[in-house]
C-alpha cells in the first residue's frame, strides 16, 4: 500500500479512530451523574489552558525553552567563566548584559503573548452554559464553563457553542436533528447534520439517569468517534458514531436547542487536542549559516590558541624578569615566607596558558554574533509584517489576508525550485458547476441559463444552474418514453443519493423560496442543485426520510440505509423506500469503481456510449460521476438490514464490517448515466504558472483526479503546452511499469543527446499515475523515476493518495538540494505541506486543515507569484545580506581586539572600554542592520514581476555562499588591520593613553562598519538615513557618556583626544583606507561583471528618470502595475 | 510607523500561537474587513533615493579623495618637519657596572648621570621634556586593572583596595593610598636641565590633564602607607600634598596604550637656539633593567599635528596618490571596456 511511504505523522494522528472500541480502554460516562463518572478516574475538567506559563513557572520554563538554542548555552558558559576570579575579563555586569538583554527581549515577547492567552482563557472559562442540576427539579442551571464536568448534561441554545464535546441526547427537532457549523474547527462554513438517537430522544431527561455511554479515549480525529449507549434497564447497546457528537468549537445553527452529555472536557476535547502547533522547520539559510558559524568558531579557536601559545612563549622568555618588573609584580610580599604559594595570581606557565586561552574566548566571544539571533527574529517579524500587510496578497472573496504561521522560513520563499501543487481547490476554485449529463447513453451537454417558466412551484436553488432544454423537455414529459423515465430516475438518483441538507431561506420574492444546499461535498451540491433545476427539488431532510418536490408534487422518500462515501470504495449508496413502496438502491461514484459493479449485460450499448462520453467529458476537464440503480426485493432488503444492524453495533472491526456489507449490496447495478461537473480554474492560474515557469520554478501538479482530467486541467492552466513531449507512465503491473520507466529513461537520454544546446531543447512532461508510483516506490526504482522527473519540465501525477503526495515531495527533497514548496487546500494535502520545505495552505473551500498545517496561508493560488517573486526575493536578499554583514561586523571588531592583544604581552587587555565592547553588537551597530534588512529593496515589485527570471538569484544562492563569506571575512581582516595599525603607527612612541586610543578605535570601527552597510544599501529612505547616521551619532554620545564617569580610568579621554588634529586626521584616514577595497571591488563587480540584479537596477534607474521626465506616463504605468 | 509596526507584531504573534480563540474573535464581527490599509510604508513604497555606482561617481569619488588627501598630507608633513625632537637613550650609559639590576636596587649608590646634547635647530618654547620607556607594559592586564579609581576620588573609598592586591593593603591591613601597581610603579628619575651651562627651569605645573586634576583625583585625598612595602616600585609621594596636585602621579596613572611610550615630565619655557648645548643631569633611579626595558629623554617642540610624526603625512600622501591613480585606472578601464547602462540584452537569459 501507499501508506508505506511518506511521513507517518499524519497516520499516527488518525490511527486512534481506526482502532476498534474494546471495553478495556473505553471511557465510561454516566449520563447526568458527573460524581460517579469522575469517581474512579478523574477525567480532565473543562477549564482550558492555552497559556504556557503561570507567574511562578514563567521564569524557569521560559529560560529552559530559550536555552534550547545552542548559541545561548555558549554565551551562558562564557558568562559563567567570566565570573571566575582568575578569568574575570569584564566586570560582572558587563559580561552578563548582552545575554541578559537577548533573553529579556524574548522573555518579554513571550510573556506578552502568554498574557493575551491567559486573558482569552479566562474569558473562555467563564462563559456560561446551562447544566442540568442533579438535584431536585431537574433544572438547567447556568454554570461557568470551567465547572462543567464529564457526565454533565448540558443544554445548548441556537447559535451557541457547546462547552465541551458531547453526545447528543435530544434536540428541538422531533427527529433529533441538529445542525452545526464547524467553521472554527475545520473552517468549513456549510452546515453539518448531527443526530440524537431515537432512543434517547423519546426518553424524558429525568429517566436518562443511569444510562451509560462508553466511548473511545480522547483523540485528535475530529471526523471519527466511536461509542455506544446503554440505557438503564436495557441490555441493548445503541451504537454512536461521529454524527451523534457535537464538538467544542462548533456552533449550533438552525436548531433552537440541543441537549447532550459531556464526554470529553477541557484539554481532552478534540478541538484542544488539535490545537498543537505545526512542526518547526528551519530555513536553508539558517542551515548554511550554521556552517559559517562553525567556520567562525574555528577562527575563534585559532585566535585564542595563538594568544595562549604566544603568552606562554612570552612568559617563558620573561620568566626571570617578572619578579621585579613593575608591571607584573609576581610575588605577593605579604605572603613571602608564610605560605607555599607566595606568588600573587600566578600558577605557573601551563596554568597561565590555559587561563589565557579561556580569557581569550571571553574577550573574543562576539566572533559568534549573539545579536544575530535576535536580529534575525526581529527581521523576520518585520518581513512578516510587510507580507501580511501587502494589499496584493489580500483576497477579497474570502476576506483573508496573507498569514505567516511559521516565523522562521521567510527567506526560503526566495529559493524555491520546485512547487508541488494540489489541483482541486488550489488551481481550481472547487466551485462545481453541473455542465453535462450522459443519460441512458445519450449525451446532453448543450446548456443555457434557465428561463423562468410560468406556473412552476417556486423552489429555486441558491446557485443558478444552466440546463439543457432537451433534457428539460424529456423530464417534463415524464414517464411517456423510456428515455424520459430513465432521465427521471437519473435526477431522482441525484436528488436522493447524497448527504445534502436543504435550507430554505427567504428570497427577495416572497412567492419564490430559495433553497440553499449545504453539504460536505461541493460535487454533491452541484448535482443536487442540478436535479432541482430539472424539477427534482430536495426540500427537506430528516434522519429517516427526505422530501422531494418531484415536478411540483411533494413526495416523501424513506431513507432506509446509507453507505457514506469513502476513499477506498470511491462511491456512496442509499437505499430509498419510494412512495410506490418499491425499494431502490442508488449508487454514485467514480467511474473506475462503478464499472466494476455495473452489470454490463443489462444495457451494453449504453455502457459503451457512456464510457465514450465519460472520456470526452474528462478530456475537457470535467469531473465525472457514474450513477447506477438497482431495485431491491423485500427479502434482499431485509437481509441487508440484518447484516447492517449487526455490523453497525459490532464493537470490533465495525468499519470493515460496514464496508463489506456495502460491497455486498452494491453489485449488479444498472447504469443510469454519468454527470460532468466543471471545476472552474481559480483567477489568474494560467498566468501565475507561466510566471513561475519563467522564474525557473518547476511546477508539479499532484491530484487525485484521473489522468484525462488532470491533463485537460494541465492544458487549461498552461502547465502543458502543445510543443511538449509527453511521457506517460500508466501501468497496471509491476512489469509494465518497469518497462515504461526504462523506455522513459531512454527517451530522455535520446532527447538530451539530440539537443545539446539549451535553445533547441524539447520540453518534456511526465504524466504518471498513483498505481505506477506505488509500483515504483515498492520496487526501489525511485532513482530512475527521479532521473526522469528531474529531466522533465512538468510533472503531473494523477490519482495519487495523500500520503503518496508526501512521498513524491520527499523523493525530490531527499535526492536534490532543491527547495520544495507544497501548496494545497484540503486535508489530503496536509502530509505534503508538512513534508515540503515550505508549506502553503489555501484558505478556501475545503476546510482549515491545510491552513493549520501550513507555514504560510493565503487566499489564492496566484498570490504565489508576488509571494515568491517579490517577497521571497526580498526576504532572501535581505536576510542573506544581514547574516553576512553580522559576521563581518563582529569579526572586524574581534580582529581589532586581537591585534591589540599582541601588544599587551598577550594578556587580553583591551584599550576599548569594556562597556563599549559589550554595547558594540547590541547597541552601536545593531539597529541599522535590522532596519536595512527589513526595509531595503534591491528591485521594485514592478521589475521583479516583469522579469521573473530575476528570481534565479535566490535559486542559485547568489546572495549567500561560501565565496561571499570569504570575501567579506577578508574585507573584515583588512579593515581591522587598517583600524588598528594606522593609529598604532601614528601613535607609536607617543604619549597616547589607552583610553584615548581605545575611543578612537571604537569610533573608527563603528563608523567603518556603518559606512560599509551604507555603501551596500540600495534604497535610501528617510528611515535608513535616520538609523545609519543616528547609530553613529548614538555611538559617539555613548562614548562621551562613558568617558564622563570620573571613576572609570578613561575619564575625559574622548574630550582630550577630540581636541587634537591627529585624531580627526586618523579617523578620516582609517575610514577612507578601510573602505577603498570594498568600494573598488564593488565598482568593478557592478560595472565589469554585472549580475542580472545589477542590470535590472540600472534599467529601473533609467526607467525612473524617464518617468520623472514624463509624469503622465508614470501615472499610467503605475496603475497598470 | 514604529507604533504601527509593534501592533502588527502582536497581532501576528497571536495568530500564530492561538488559532482557536482568535478565529472566534475574528469571525464574531463580520463588519470589519481584513483588507490591509494602504500606506506607502506598508506597501514598501516610501520615496527613496537609489544611488548607483556609475563610472562618473566612482571616478569622481576617487579623484575627490585624492584631491583632498594630498594637500592634507603635504600640510601635516610640513608641520611634522617643523618639529625639533631630541631623543637621548640613557639607561645603558648611566649605569657603569655590569650588574645593572644590583646597581639600581642599591639605595646607596650615586645614580647621578649627565648627558649632553647639541640642539641642531632652533627650538621654540614651550619645549616639552618627556621620558620615553620601552618594554614597559603599562597595558598589561595585571597592571591596568591594579588600581582603585574610587579611592583616588572619594575619601570614604580609601578601603576599596580589592583590585589592588598585592599592593592594596599593608601587612597590618591599612589601606595604601594610592593603591595598586600603577601608582606603586611611579617613575622616579629626575632631570635637571642646563642650557649652555645655565640652569634652566623645567616647569612641572600643568603637565596633567585639567580634568584629572579637577575631577578624578581628590583634592582632599593624601597619600598614606605609600611605598612602604618590601619591594619598592618607584617614586615616593609627599604625604602633605593632595593627590590632585601630584601631577607626576596623575600623568603616570594615565596608562599608556602601547609598551613603548613617552610621558610628559615638564616644559622648558625658553627658546633654545641652534647649536646650543643642553646638559641634563639625571637621577637614574627607575629600574627598567630588571625587565630589559630602556629609558630615554626626549626634548621636543610641538605643532598642530602633535609631536614629530612623519607617518601621518606620508600616509595621507600615499592614500591620495593611490586614489588619484585609481581614478585614472578606472577611467582607462571604463574607456576600454564600455558597457551600456541598463541594457536588457545583458541579462543572463537574453545573452
Amino acid at each position: 500500500m501507499a501508506e508505506d511511504h511518506g511521513s507517518s505523522r499524519h497516520m499516527s494522528s488518525m490511527s486512534m479512530s481506526h482502532k476498534e472500541l474494546g471495553d478495556d480502554d473505553a471511557r465510561v460516562v454516566h449520563v447526568g451523574d458527573a460524581e460517579r463518572t469522575n469517581e474512579r478516574l478523574q477525567f480532565a475538567g473543562n477549564a482550558v489552558r492555552t497559556a504556557k506559563y503561570s507567574p511562578l513557572t514563567f521564569l524557569p520554563r521560559n529560560l529552559f525553552e530559550q536555552f534550547h538554542r545552542l548559541a545561548y548555552v555558549y554565551f551562558l558558559v562564557i558568562a559563567v567563566l567570566n565570573q571566575l576570579p582568575q578569568l574575570a575579563v569584564f566586570g560582572r555586569g558587563a559580561s552578563v548584559m548582552p545575554l541578559a538583554f537577548v533573553l529579556a527581549v524574548t522573555a518579554v515577547k513571550d510573556a506578552y503573548e502568554d498574557w493575551r492567552r491567559h486573558r482569552s482563557d479566562r474569558a473562555e472559562n467563564n462563559r456560561l452554559a446551562a447544566v442540568l442540576s442533579p438535584g431536585a427539579g431537574a433544572q438547567f442551571v447556568p454554570t461557568e464553563w470551567k465547572h462543567v464536568r464529564v457526565g454533565d448534561v448540558v443544554r445548548v441554545g441556537a447559535n451557541e457553542s457547546p462547552p465541551a464535546d458531547m453526545v447528543l441526547l435530544a434536540t428541538s427537532d422531533t427527529t433529533g436533528v441538529a445542525y452545526v457549523q464547524t467553521l472554527n474547527l475545520d473552517g468549513e462554513s456549510n452546515l453539518k447534520t448531527r443526530y440524537a438517537k431515537q432512543e434517547t430522544l423519546t426518553t424524558p431527561l429525568e429517566h436518562l439517569a443511569g444510562a451509560v455511554v462508553r466511548c473511545e479515549r480522547p483523540n485528535r480525529n475530529i471526523y471519527g468517534f466511536q461509542a455506544n449507549l446503554e440505557l438503564q434497564g436495557e441490555g441493548r447497546r445503541i451504537p454512536l458514531g461521529p454524527s451523534n457528537i457535537v464538538l467544542r468549537g462548533c456552533d449550533l445553527k438552525n436548531t433552537s436547542w440541543a441537549v447532550g452529555v459531556v464526554v470529553y472536557a477541557g484539554r481532552e476535547t478534540k478541538a484542544m487536542l488539535n490545537n498543537a502547533g505545526t512542526p518547526t522547520k528551519r530555513s536553508r539559510l539558517e542551515t548554511h549559516m550554521n556552517r559559517e558559524t562553525l567556520f567562525l568558531s574555528g577562527i575563534l579557536i585559532v585566535l585564542c590558541s595563538a594568544v595562549a601559545t604566544l603568552s606562554g612563549v612570552w612568559l617563558r622568555t620573561h620568566q626571570t624578569d617578572l619578579e621585579l618588573a613593575q608591571f607584573f609584580h609576581k610575588k605577593d610580599y605579604l605572603k613571602v615566607g608564610k605560605e607555599d604559594n607566595e606568588n600573587y595570581n600566578y600558577y605557573g606557565i601551563a596554568a597561565q596558558i590555559v587561563f589565557n586561552f579561556l580569557m581569550a574566548v571571553i574577550v573574543f566571544q562576539i566572533m559568534i554574533p549573539i545579536s544575530l539571533y535576535i536580529s534575525m527574529e526581529l527581521v523576520r517579524l518585520g518581513q512578516a509584517y510587510f507580507m501580511i500587510r501587502d494589499a496584493k496578497l489580500y483576497d477579497a472573496s474570502s476576506d483573508s489576508r496573507f498569514q505567516c504561521r511559521a516565523l522562521n522560513i521567510n527567506e526560503d520563499l526566495g529559493q524555491v525550485k520546485c512547487v508541488f501543487s494540489d489541483k482541486t481547490g488550489t488551481l481550481t476554485q472547487n466551485k462545481m458547476e453541473f455542465r453535462c449529463a450522459s443519460i441512458d447513453g445519450v449525451d446532453y451537454s448543450d446548456v443555457a441559463p434557465q428561463r423562468p417558466v410560468e406556473g412552476e412551484p417556486a423552489w429555486v436553488p441558491k446557485v443558478p444552474v444552466k440546463v439543457d432544454r432537451e433534457v428539460m423537455e424529456l423530464v417534463r414529459n415524464g414517464g411517456a418514453t423510456e428515455q424520459g423515465m430513465n432521465a427521471g430516475e437519473f435526477f431522482l438518483a441525484l436528488a436522493t443519493c447524497n448527504t445534502i441538507v436543504p435550507l430554505i431561506i427567504d428570497g427577495p420574492d416572497p412567492k419564490k423560496k430559495v433553497i440553499d444546499y449545504q453539504g460536505e461535498s461541493p460535487d454533491e451540491q452541484a448535482l443536487v442543485s442540478a436535479a432541482a433545476a430539472y424539477g427534482f427539488v430536495l426540500v427537506e431532510r430528516s434522519s429517516g426520510h427526505i422530501v422531494i418536490d418531484v415536478l411540483g408534487q411533494k413526495q416523501r422518500f424513506d431513507v432506509l440505509g446509507l453507505h457514506e462515501f469513502d476513499s477506498d470504495r470511491k462511491r456512496m449508496s442509499v437505499i430509498i423506500g419510494c412512495p410506490d413502496k418499491t425499494i431502490k438502491l442508488f449508487v454514485k461514484g467514480a467511474d473506475s469503481s462503478m464499472f466494476g459493479i455495473i452489470d454490463k449485460t443489462l444495457n451494453p450499448d449504453v455502457v459503451q456510449a457512456t464510457e465514450k462520453h465519460l472520456h470526452s467529458y474528462s478530456s475537457v476537464g470535467l469531473r465525472t460521476l457514474v450513477i447506477g440503480v438497482r431495485e431491491l426485493s423485500q427479502s434482499e432488503f431485509q437481509e441487508w438490514q440484518m447484516a447492517y444492524e449487526k455490523a453497525s453495533t459490532a464493537l470490533l472491526g465495525r468499519g470493515n464490517l460496514l464496508r463489506s456489507v456495502a460491497a455486498n449490496i452494491e453489485r449488479n447495478m444498472r447504469l443510469l448515466g454519468a454527470s460532468g461537473v466543471e471545476d472552474k480554474l481559480q483567477d489568474g492560474v494560467p498566468e501565475a504558472i507561466e510566471k513561475l515557469r519563467e522564474a525557473g520554478i518547476k511546477v508539479w501538479v499532484l491530484t487525485g483526479d484521473k489522468q484525462e482530467t488532470a491533463i485537460s486541467i494541465g492544458y487549461s492552466c498552461k502547465l502543458l503546452t502543445r510543443d511538449m513531449t509527453q511521457i506517460v507512465i500508466n501501468s497496471n503491473s509491476r512489469e509494465s511499469c518497469r518497462k515504461s520507466l526504462d523506455d522513459a529513461i531512454s527517451m530522455v537520454n535520446k532527447l538530451r543527446s539530440l539537443s545539446t544546446d539549451s535553445q533547441s531543447r524539447v520540453p518534456l512532461a511526465l504524466i504518471i499515475d498513483g498505481n505506477s508510483l506505488v509500483y515504483i516506490f515498492d520496487t526501489d526504482r525511485e532513482e530512475k523515476l527521479f532521473e526522469v522527473a528531474i529531466a522533465c519540465d512538468v510533472v503531473l501525477c494523477c490519482r495519487v493518495a495523500p500520503l503518496q503526495k508526501a512521498g513524491i515531495v520527499d523523493l525530490i527533497k531527499k535526492r536534490t538540494s532543491d527547495m520544495t514548496l507544497a501548496i494545497g487546500d484540503g486535508a489530503n494535502d496536509v502530509s505534503m505541506i508538512q513534508m515540503a520545505d515550505v508549506g502553503i495552505g489555501i484558505s478556501g473551500q475545503e476546510g482549515r486543515q491545510a491552513v493549520m498545517a501550513s507555514d504560510f496561508a493565503m487566499g489564492q493560488f496566484r498570490f504565489l507569484v508576488p509571494l515568491l517573486l517579490v517577497h521571497g526575493h526580498w526576504n532572501y536578499q535581505r536576510m542573506s545580506y544581514m547574516i553576512l554583514y553580522n559576521f563581518y561586523r563582529n569579526a572586524t571588531f574581534v580582529f581589532v581586539l586581537f591585534w591589540y592583544v599582541l601588544y599587551t604581552g598577550y594578556t587580553l587587555s583591551t584599550a576599548i572600554n569594556e562597556w563599549s565592547s559589550v554595547l558594540y553588537s547590541v547597541v552601536y551597530t545593531s539597529a541599522p542592520t535590522v532596519i536595512v534588512a527589513i526595509l531595503d529593496k534591491d528591485l521594485s515589485r514592478r521589475t521583479l514581476l516583469k522579469y521573473p527570471q530575476l528570481y534565479g538569484a535566490g535559486q542559485r544562492e547568489e546572495s549567500y555562499n561560501l565565496r561571499l563569506f570569504i570575501f567579506i571575512m577578508v574585507d573584515s581582516v583588512w579593515q581591522s588591520v587598517v583600524v588598528f595599525f594606522i593609529p598604532y603607527l601614528a601613535y607609536k612612541n607617543s604619549a597616547i593613553d589607552s583610553a584615548s586610543l581605545g575611543d578612537l578605535w571604537t569610533l573608527s570601527v563603528v563608523i567603518l562598519v556603518n559606512i560599509h552597510l551604507a555603501m551596500d544599501v540600495i534604497r535610501w529612505t528617510w528611515i535608513t538615513h535616520a538609523v545609519i547616521w543616528g547609530s553613529i551619532v548614538a555611538t559617539w554620545i555613548c562614548v562621551i557618556i562613558i568617558d564622563s564617569i570620573p571613576t572609570l580610568p578613561g575619564f575625559w579621554a574622548i574630550y582630550e583626544v577630540m581636541g587634537t588634529a591627529l585624531f580627526w586626521a586618523l579617523l578620516l584616514a582609517v575610514i577612507v583606507v578601510g573602505m577603498i577595497p570594498h568600494f573598488a571591488a564593488k565598482a568593478i563587480r557592478e560595472h565589469f561583471m554585472p549580475n542580472d540584479i545589477q542590470i535590472a537596477r540600472e534599467m529601473e534607474k533609467s526607467q525612473d528618470s524617464r518617468d520623472a521626465n514624463q509624469p503622465e506616463v508614470q501615472m499610467s504605468t503605475s496603475t497598470r502595475a | 510607523f514604529i507604533f504601527d509596526f509593534f501592533n502588527a507584531r502582536l497581532h501576528f504573534g497571536c495568530s500564530r500561537m492561538q488559532m482557536y480563540p482568535l478565529e472566534m474573535e475574528g469571525n464574531s464581527n463580520p463588519k470589519t474587513t481584513n483588507k490591509p490599509k494602504y500606506s506607502k510604508f506598508t506597501q514598501q513604497e516610501l520615496p527613496a533615493c537609489k544611488p548607483l555606482l556609475t563610472p562618473e561617481i566612482v571616478i569622481a569619488a576617487f579623484a575627490l579623495i585624492g584631491a583632498l588627501f594630498v594637500p592634507i598630507g603635504l600640510a601635516s608633513l610640513h608641520a611634522s618637519r617643523q618639529v625639533v625632537e631630541l631623543v637621548h637613550r640613557y639607561d645603558a650609559s648611566c649605569v657603569p657596572v655590569d650588574d645593572k639590576v644590583g646597581f639600581i636596587q642599591n639605595s646607596r649608590t650615586d645614580k647621578t648621570c649627565t648627558v649632553t646634547m647639541t640642539v641642531p635647530k632652533y627650538m621654540k618654547s614651550p619645549i616639552h621634556v618627556y621620558y620615553l620607556i620601552d618594554g614597559f607594559y603599562q597595558n598589561h592586564r595585571r597592571y591596568v586593572r591594579s588600581r582603585s579609581d574610587k579611592q583616588l576620588r572619594y575619601k570614604s573609598a580609601a578601603h576599596l583596595t580589592s583590585d589592588c592586591v598585592p599592593e592594596g593593603d599593608t601587612a597590618d591591613h591599612a589601606p595604601i593610598v594610592p593603591c595598586g601597581l600603577v601608582a606603586w610603579s611611579l617613575f622616579n628619575d629626575t632631570y635637571t636641565v642646563r642650557v649652555n651651562g645655565v640652569v634652566t627651569q623645567v616647569n612641572k605645573k600643568d603637565i596633567a590633564w585639567k580634568s584629572d586634576k579637577n575631577n578624578k583625583f581628590g583634592k582632599n585625598i593624601y597619600p598614606s602607607n605609600f611605598q612602604k612595602g618590601r619591594l619598592i616600585g618607584g617614586a615616593t609621594l609627599n604625604e602633605s600634598i593632595p593627590l590632585s596636585e601630584q601631577e607626576d602621579l596623575i600623568v603616570w596613572m594615565r596608562t599608556a596604550a602601547l609598551p613603548t611610550f613617552r610621558k610628559l615630565y615638564g616644559r622648558i619655557e625658553k627658546d633654545i637656539n641652534a647649536n646650543d648645548n643642553v646638559t641634563v643631569v639625571i637621577q637614574n633611579n627607575y629600574n627598567t633593567y630588571s625587565f630589559g626595558g630602556s629609558k630615554a629623554l626626549v626634548l621636543s617642540t610641538a605643532s598642530w599635528i602633535g609631536g614629530k610624526n612623519n607617518f601621518i603625512g606620508i600616509a595621507y600622501l600615499t592614500i591620495g596618490g593611490l586614489c588619484l591613480s585609481l581614478a585614472m585606472g578606472f577611467l582607462v578601464l571604463y574607456m576600454v571596456k564600455r558597457r551600456n547602462f541598463g541594457d536588457p540584452s545583458n541579462l543572463s537569459w537574453n545573452r
